[in-house]
């Protein structure tokens, strides 16, 4: 199911909210079950074949997990035991993700025809990584022991089941158990229409609307110059607008039941280094990939050329994360390249003189994002040599075609370009603070005026008649 | 608590109010001129969308169709090569299952002649219209569904606004000037621009031998020569053309139907002769079945000009194997008009035996 869809906006969260607050007022422990029951009910609407596969996982993990925690074991078997977790979670990824891309490349390698079609099961990727991080989290006694409704929904709650965000039990468990949580908050479910609202804005009239003009470059055979800049550019906004829209909307349906979800985004656009962009970009998976993967391979505890070698590391995995494709490996490995070349730039020049502050500042931000869109155009496209195509038209300045097409796509372009740069973001907007649980205090203490409702308003309905008949989030697909 | 309450009541009912004005805008506006003829309407490139305000709000008797090779066509050069009164209903990429229910609908609404560019490949993947989500059946029937999807549109309603400000006086030539290089839908002033090429147009830049033979190049490279017969099946493409076409057509016997193939570049079947054989045979099997079948009927008038030698070996006129130039869309009007390329009923497979041989014959330089 669709956030972006009638369906979900005008039955089944009005549904859902009402049966969750209704329970709410007789017990603590069936509001729980309840969501849980609605997430899995949403997972199937679309994907059922592969709720059975969830509701093992979920088994699976949970009773990994709660050995860990609850028996008396020795080192050694604790070890054993998280390896077989971890294993078991790789190897269902490995399958079901994998499978098809190690085939291919057997099959180049050794010029065999073996054949593999496996279905991607929706939010695979996100829902094996919010458990692996359960399962080591156990494994170094950091979990105390949950409930299994409260682990169950941890896993299935739809606002980020799909697309994330990547939630830490940690953060999300305590808010599931919480009394409070069961009962209507007018002023959260106020603030979670409107982040709502902004979401589904961002996602069907920002991030659709540019849509058209990514195939100037993706879906011409030999684009021009300005094609492919336009096309490249149209794909770097639609991604940013479609993945945090949906973020947004994730983080508005969780407001309205009381729960904090973390924020995902934070304008990765006007960031002045490759490390602050991945500071501001997909933040969940961030920090999922410095804790569970970088740190664990040392991180920069062994010198500077190790140091190196993990970023590039993690970045190819992070990539590989990503899908299923040498697209996304050559992604990753160039923001892995990216990584160390920042890492060694502030090495190297520790302190910039004030003087040359901000030059330096403007510089690294066109530096950074240009570095962006030429990833993207890895990770937009077919495959590599497609890529290299389109990147090669954006070299080539000699063939410019500038007509009447590529005219009104570059004001389009300047249109959405002066949105993501000159306009806060969404949590700016709203006041959301993850960590305090507060939202919208401006809003609650009456220092908004009323326009910034009607505009919340026209916000919404705009987002509602941009619904077009089937638009999936680009994300849906890792 | 109640404070919020109350505002989030008011934040629904606005939204609401927004709603229901944005559809008294678009309907009011009717950029598609689904509702209403305008004199003052402008059109879209769009033309799955825009084809089915065109076929409501203009008056016609001759219709015109096919893929992006029949794209470029200018109505009024129609008008002045045969005489008719003519809407052109070309759409990039349609397929035949697109293609017979666009024609239908113009028939229905007064088309008594269908030119129809008739390429093979429009046969190689027709899938059910009634859940093509590349064209809204609604739209052109005009259901209740349809016209919902019509109005609750952000994007209608933004063509709205766009055309309500293009018609206050002091704005009205800037924005109409600025239209098409703004990022609007709704642009063209002149029906007869959709999708035509501007007057001023450098044919020799964008048609020429060196892209000719460039995309020759690039469909016959070994790693993508697999794709020239992707999907294409006999049996399939036989099956679609006696459901989407021959069905059509027995459907609206006072209706005259001029059908031509299109005359690609000699490269589109030298490239299956070399790299796709197979593909090559279907293609050949496929239109003297249909040679055969359309030349039967009496309401048909089949043309083709796939081996003209004199167009189609010349590569100057084409910018890959298949699209030709404007000045070959002039030819094919004239053509059409004198008849002078109209399949025998009696030996309808004349004309695809000189092809065949041409392709045989024909050796490509390097």
């Amino acid at each position: 199911m669709l956030f972006n869809s009638y369906p979900f906006i005008l039955l089944f969260l009005p549904i859902v909210l009402a049966g969750y607050f209704w329970l709410g007022r007789r017990s603590n422990l069936a509001p729980v079950i309840w969501l849980a029951l609605a997430s899995i009910a949403f997972y199937a609407i679309g994907s059922w074949q592969f709720v059975a596969l969830l509701l093992l996982s979920i088994a699976f993990n949970y009773g990994v997990g709660h050995f860990l925690i609850a028996a008396k074991l020795t080192p050694p078997q604790r070890k054993a035991a998280l390896a077989l977790g971890v294993a078991g979670d790789l190897l269902v990824l490995g399958i079901f993700k994998y499978a098809g891309f190690a085939t291919e490349n057997v099959n180049a390698l050794l010029g065999t025809h073996f054949a593999v079609h496996i279905l991607l099961p929706v939010g695979i990727s996100f829902y094996t990584f919010t458990q692996i991080a359960f399962l080591v989290d156990a494994y170094r006694g950091q979990v105390a022991a949950y409930a299994l409704p409260h682990y169950a929904l941890f896993v299935t709650y739809f606002p980020h089941l799909i697309a994330g965000p990547i939630l830490h039990h940690k953060d999300m468990i305590p808010q599931f158990e919480r009394e409070e949580t069961k009962r209507p908050d007018g002023h959260l479910i106020l603030c979670g229409v409107i982040i709502f609202a902004i979401g589904l804005f961002k996602k069907t009239c920002l991030a659709d609307g540019i849509q058209p003009l990514v195939a100037l470059a993706f879906e011409a055979r030999s684009p021009s110059f300005d094609q492919a800049w336009c096309g490249a550019l149209a794909y770097t906004f639609q991604l940013y607008f479609d993945f945090s829209g949906y973020s947004d909307m994730a983080i508005g349906i969780s407001l309205m039941f009381g729960i904090f979800l973390p924020v995902n985004f934070n304008s990765p656009y006007k960031a002045t280094g490759i490390i602050e962009f991945w500071r501001r970009w997909h933040m969940t998976l961030s920090q999922f990939l410095r804790d569970y993967l970088y740190i664990p391979l040392g991180g920069n505890r062994h010198g500077r050329v190790l140091r190196y070698v993990n970023l590039l590391i993690t970045m190819l995995l992070g990539g590989l994360w990503h899908g299923a494709a040498w697209t996304f490996v050559v992604w990753g490995a160039l923001h892995g390249a990216y990584l160390c070349v920042n890492h060694a730039f502030n090495a190297l020049v520790p302190n910039v003189p004030a003087l040359l502050a901000r030059p330096v500042q403007i510089a690294g931000a066109v530096l950074t994002f240009l570095a962006v869109v030429v990833a993207w155009v890895f990770f937009r496209a077919e495959s590599v040599t497609w890529a290299l195509r389109v990147l090669h038209a954006m070299a080539d300045p000699s063939n410019i075609v500038f007509g009447r097409e590529e005219i009104a796509a570059l004001v389009m372009i300047a249109v959405y370009a002066a949105l993501v740069w000159l306009a806060p973001n969404t949590q700016a907007i709203m006041g959301y603070d993850h960590g305090n649980r507060r939202v919208g205090e401006a809003l609650r203490a009456g220092r908004r005026r009323p326009l910034f409702l009607y505009g919340a308003s026209l916000v919404l309905a705009l987002g509602i008649l941009g619904i077009q008949s089937h638009s999936e989030f680009i994300y849906f697909r890792f | 608590m109640r404070a919020a309450f109350t505002s989030l009541r008011r934040l629904l009912l606005t939204s609401i109010a927004f709603v229901l004005a944005a559809v008294v805008l678009t309907y009011v506006v009717d950029p598609l001129q689904l509702f209403r003829a305008s004199r003052s309407a402008f059109y879209s490139d769009d033309t799955r969308v825009q084809n089915a305000g065109l076929i409501r709000s203009q008056s016609f008797d001759t219709t015109f169709m096919g893929t992006s090779l029949a794209i470029h066509f200018r109505q009024s050069d129609i008008d002045r090569a045969l005489g008719v009164r003519s809407l052109k209903l070309a759409m990039t990429g349609s397929n035949s299952r697109q293609q017979a229910f666009v024609l239908e609908q113009a028939i229905a609404r007064g088309a008594r002649r269908v030119i129809w560019a008739m390429d093979d490949f429009i046969f190689v993947d027709a899938s059910d219209i009634e859940t093509d989500p590349y064209l809204s059946v609604d739209l052109y029937r005009r259901t209740p569904k349809g016209i919902a999807s019509y109005l609750f549109s952000a994007s209608m309603a933004k063509e709205s606004l766009f055309a309500l400000l293009r018609s206050v006086p002091p704005l009205q030539r800037p924005l109409t000037r600025a239209a098409p290089y703004l990022p609007v839908k709704f642009a063209l002033a002149d029906v007869d621009d959709i999708y035509a090429l501007p007057r001023d147009f450098d044919v020799a830049r964008e048609y020429n031998a060196k892209k000719t033979r460039a995309a020759f190049a690039y469909i016959t490279s070994p790693v993508r020569s697999r794709f020239l017969g992707e999907g294409y099946g006999y049996q399939a493409m036989v099956r679609n053309f006696e459901q989407d076409a021959v069905s059509l057509i027995a459907r609206y016997p006072d209706v005259t139907f001029d059908i031509y193939f299109p005359p690609y570049s000699i490269l589109q079947f030298v490239a299956m002769r070399d790299a796709s054989p197979g593909t090559l045979k279907i293609v050949t099997d496929v239109t003297a079945v249909i040679a055969e079948r359309l030349t039967q009927r009496p309401n048909v008038r089949l043309h083709d000009f796939r081996a003209i030698k004199a167009v189609t070996h010349d590569l100057d006129n084409y910018g890959d194997v298949i699209h030709h130039s404007p000045v070959v869309d002039g030819m094919v009007l004239k053509w059409l008009a004198s008849g002078e390329y109209r399949v025998d009923p009696k030996a309808p497979l004349v004309s695809l035996d000189q092809l065949k041989a041409q392709v045989e014959a024909y050796r490509v330089e390097d």
